[in-house]
């Protein structure tokens, strides 16, 4: 047993509004330099849609994440990209590399021109520019969220890899006009517990800090390779062409140091964003990782580790981990979301990369739907209360298959389970609110979504009425004391202050 | 006989002059008197050694000029061996293929033909006047009959230094006498990638061309107009001589002439590209364009 802790990510997609100000916060901290301009380290897609780059889930093309081969009757996950010998033969030019026109040419406006333009017969116009070439663009055929520009397209929502195993019926029902549908997926870096950039890099420059989990490039032994960015299912590496070397998503490091949640999660308009310690037993990644797709999620959560268990706690010591770090762990709204409820299902279980970021579904495009008359049916505003429990899972706008291929990596029994809590803690709720619902309806609600008055309660809490300090448990990062399972304290402390980049150097 | 080394030194005065640039304050009517005149002086001095027996003149011109590739009874050079040749030649040939060979092989002159044909270099264009070409057949006349002189082939050649040779050629050493180095002219195997000078031809096999007797008696006096010019009044010394031989003899042996490096470098190119092309083929599933691919086969 290797007891280590993780700050660990909830996003809970009911609340996300789409309003991208995660975005623009994350893009004003870090990515506003040159060669970073294509960068989102925090995006937000609209589902179904291609994403952010083109096609990004889609890893027939770009070869991330890990796949399960047969060795010798036992299965092993490898890199789908290639091994040590294939790393080598590519190493001058890796094949599964996304262009920048599968991100988006990055681009700003003449602005200038609305005032300094001469006297004409026409209003002045702003033009796009590109920010990599400074040449005028005629047409802007791509941006970093198309899928929004385009909600419900026949080209980039008909060409969702989620939609893998929707019928043709299913197909043109959602892509219906009336029925269009959509929802928001916002994405950063998973931090994830078996990383494909890390596995990937052939300069060893990715690594994943100690304490806290977080995945990190350093920039001074980034060689540029970029095996990261095909090695990466999530897309969420990038080569800055400037530098060339590659960046992602550092977690807001230098403000979790300083207790205050990552950018994006504190600008979170619908305060959709929640951040907590998990613990987990580094032993069994790998076997988490080896299952059959069906059984991804369940694993993944059983190495999720019991911050109360003694025996853990006793290990996590054994290991490492602060107290502080035990104490923040039992506090985390994401050990409750993960684990305790299990509402929050990882991204993409099936690129094998436990990733730390986890999803509550969103319920709303599954209870409203279009009857054959055209008229909207809401469930719960009908007579049956219980009518989407019983059956209209199964009738939703998005079907759970779409969701199942999002949230369980294909299983959709999890997902109709999250969807089932969910929809009893909203029945328990608006019991207790609104008083409307009869109570042998709840008990039967919450009996079907196998969870209890209390924690529905506490569910509803958290969803809905969290506070600031509830959302974001940071805990006491102590780098001084990472850094010292490492590097002596006496030579850390001879090393002043920020360092020098350039030493000073008597020249006279 | 001093007239004849006059006219000498007062043209190649008059021409150096002119081709400095720095005219002298000299009337230009004076100029050509002078040098009708020494000419005359020449011609008359010419006819008269043909005629009277001095073959001095010819010797001198003989000595400058054609000792790089001829002998008289010291057997062939890059020239044939010249013992005899009045009497194998008409005299007037002579006269006509010493003065100027290029006329005489336009006409198509058979034996101009046959000559070019059997030795390796041909007989260069050594910008004498008709008159001094007596002189020199007139000389060759007197010396038919006598015995074999010293030639530089009867002479023992000297040993040369191959290393000293190759940095006398590539300027790293100077010459004694103060001339330019090889290399600003020529090339030559072994002195590096980039090769020598493109105005002169390449050296690599000039041993081969020329035999070792020859190459020194080409190097003693060089007989070609370019060479002449470039040489007169910084002779090599018998050693340099030696050292260029020796390092000639080896580039021979161990360089590649110059184009053939132009032709391994053509087949690097080709190389390149055949290998890029093989990439292509290798690789022709790699990712590219997903966006736009699919863009265009959705609006398809």
């Amino acid at each position: 047993m290797d007891i280590r802790a993780q700050v660990s990510m909830v996003f809970h997609l009911d609340k996300c509004i789409g309003c991208h100000t995660c975005s623009l916060a994350c893009k004003n901290i870090w990515t506003d330099r040159k060669g970073a301009e294509y960068m989102w380290w925090n995006n937000v897609e609209t589902k179904p849609g291609t994403g952010y780059p083109t096609l990004w889930e889609d890893q027939e093309k770009y070869k991330g994440g890990w796949e399960v081969v047969n060795e010798g009757g036992k299965p092993r996950a490898r890199l789908k990209l290639q091994g040590r010998f294939g790393a080598l033969a590519n190493i001058f030019y890796n094949p599964y590399l996304p262009s920048v026109d599968d991100y988006y040419e990055p681009w700003t406006y003449d602005y200038a021109n609305l005032l300094d333009a001469p006297e004409g017969d026409d209003q002045p116009t702003a033009r796009a520019v590109s920010q990599i070439t400074g040449k005028y663009i005629d047409t802007i055929e791509a941006g970093p969220n198309w899928d929004d520009d385009l909600g419900g397209s026949t080209i980039y929502a008909a060409n969702d890899p989620n939609l893998a195993g929707l019928n043709e019926a299913e197909r043109a029902e959602l892509a219906e006009l009336q029925r269009v549908v959509f929802f928001y997926l916002p994405r950063i870096c998973n931090h994830c517990l078996n990383a494909g950039c890390v596995a990937a890099c052939p300069a060893g420059a990715i690594y994943k800090r100690g304490e806290d989990g977080i995945v990190l490039i350093s920039q001074e032994k980034c060689r540029g390779w970029r095996m990261c960015i095909s090695g990466c299912p999530y897309k969420k590496t990038y080569y800055n062409w400037h530098t060339g070397k590659s960046e992602k998503c550092i977690l807001c490091f230098p403000r979790l140091e300083s207790g205050q949640p990552p950018a994006c999660f504190h600008s979170c308009v619908g305060r959709i964003r929640y951040l907590g310690v998990l613990l987990y037993d580094a032993d069994r990644i790998e076997e988490a990782i080896s299952v059959p797709n069906q059984e991804l999620v369940e694993a993944q959560r059983s190495i999720i580790q019991d911050p109360f268990d003694p025996k853990i706690i006793q290990a996590a010591r054994d290991g490492g981990v602060s107290d502080a770090m035990l104490d923040a762990a039992q506090k985390s709204p994401v050990y409750k979301f993960v684990k305790l409820w299990k509402l929050a299902l990882p991204l993409h279980a099936e690129f094998r990369t436990l990733p730390m970021l986890f999803y509550v579904p969103p319920m709303l495009p599954v209870l409203a739907r279009v009857t054959g008359d055209g008229n909207y049916e809401v469930a719960g505003a009908a007579d049956h209360s219980l009518a989407p429990l019983l059956s209209s899972l199964d009738r939703a706008r998005v079907p759970l298959r779409y969701m199942a291929n999002l949230f369980a990596a294909g299983n959709e029994e999890v997902v109709r389970e999250v969807y089932r809590k969910l929809f009893a803690v909203r029945l328990h709720s608006r019991s207790q609110q609104v008083g409307d619902v009869p109570a042998d309806e709840v008990q039967r609600a919450l009996e079907i979504g196998k969870t209890t008055p209390e924690e529905a309660g506490a569910i509803f809490r958290l969803t809905a009425r969290p506070t600031y300090q509830e959302r974001f448990l940071v805990p006491p990062l102590h780098r001084e004391e990472a850094i010292e399972q490492t590097i002596s304290p006496y030579k850390e402390r001879s090393e002043t202050g920020f360092g020098f980049l350039e030493t000073p150097e008597r020249r006279w | 006989m001093a007239d004849g080394r006059l006219v000498g030194d007062k043209m190649s005065h008059a021409s150096e002059s002119a081709a400095a640039g720095k005219p002298r304050p000299l009337a230009r009517g004076s100029i050509r008197a002078v040098i009708l005149a020494l000419l005359f002086s020449a011609a008359a001095s010419g006819v008269l050694a043909v005629q009277g027996g001095d073959t001095s003149v010819g010797q001198q011109l003989f000595q400058k000029n054609c000792i790089g590739c001829h002998t008289i009874g010291g057997g062939t050079l890059v020239g044939p061996d010249l013992q005899g040749v009045t009497e194998r030649r008409d005299q007037q040939w002579l006269v006509s293929w010493i003065e100027n060979p290029d006329q005489v092989r336009a006409s198509g002159d058979p034996i101009a033909q046959q000559l070019d044909q059997q030795f390796p270099v041909k007989m260069p264009n050594l910008g004498l006047t008709r008159a001094q070409a007596e002189q020199i057949v007139a000389y060759l006349a007197a010396q038919s009959g006598a015995a074999p002189a010293a030639s530089p082939a009867a002479a023992a050649l000297l040993a040369g230094d191959v290393v000293h040779g190759k940095d006398l050629f590539t300027g790293n050493a100077r010459f004694s006498a103060g001339g330019p180095a090889c290399i600003a002219c020529h090339s030559a195997g072994g002195v590096g990638a980039l090769g020598g000078g493109q105005l002169g031809p390449d050296l690599t096999l000039s041993i081969n061309k020329f035999g070792e007797a020859g190459l020194d008696g080409f190097l003693t006096n060089p007989p070609t107009q370019t060479m002449s010019a470039v040489w007169t009044g910084h002779a090599l010394t018998p050693q340099e001589r030696a050292d260029l031989r020796a390092f000639l003899a080896q580039a021979a042996v161990s360089g590649r002439p110059t184009n053939t490096v132009v032709q391994l470098a053509l087949l690097a190119i080709a190389g390149t590209a055949l290998l890029l092309g093989l990439a292509q083929v290798i690789w022709r599933n790699r990712l590219r364009a997903v966006r736009r691919t699919m863009v265009t086969a959705a609006r398809r």
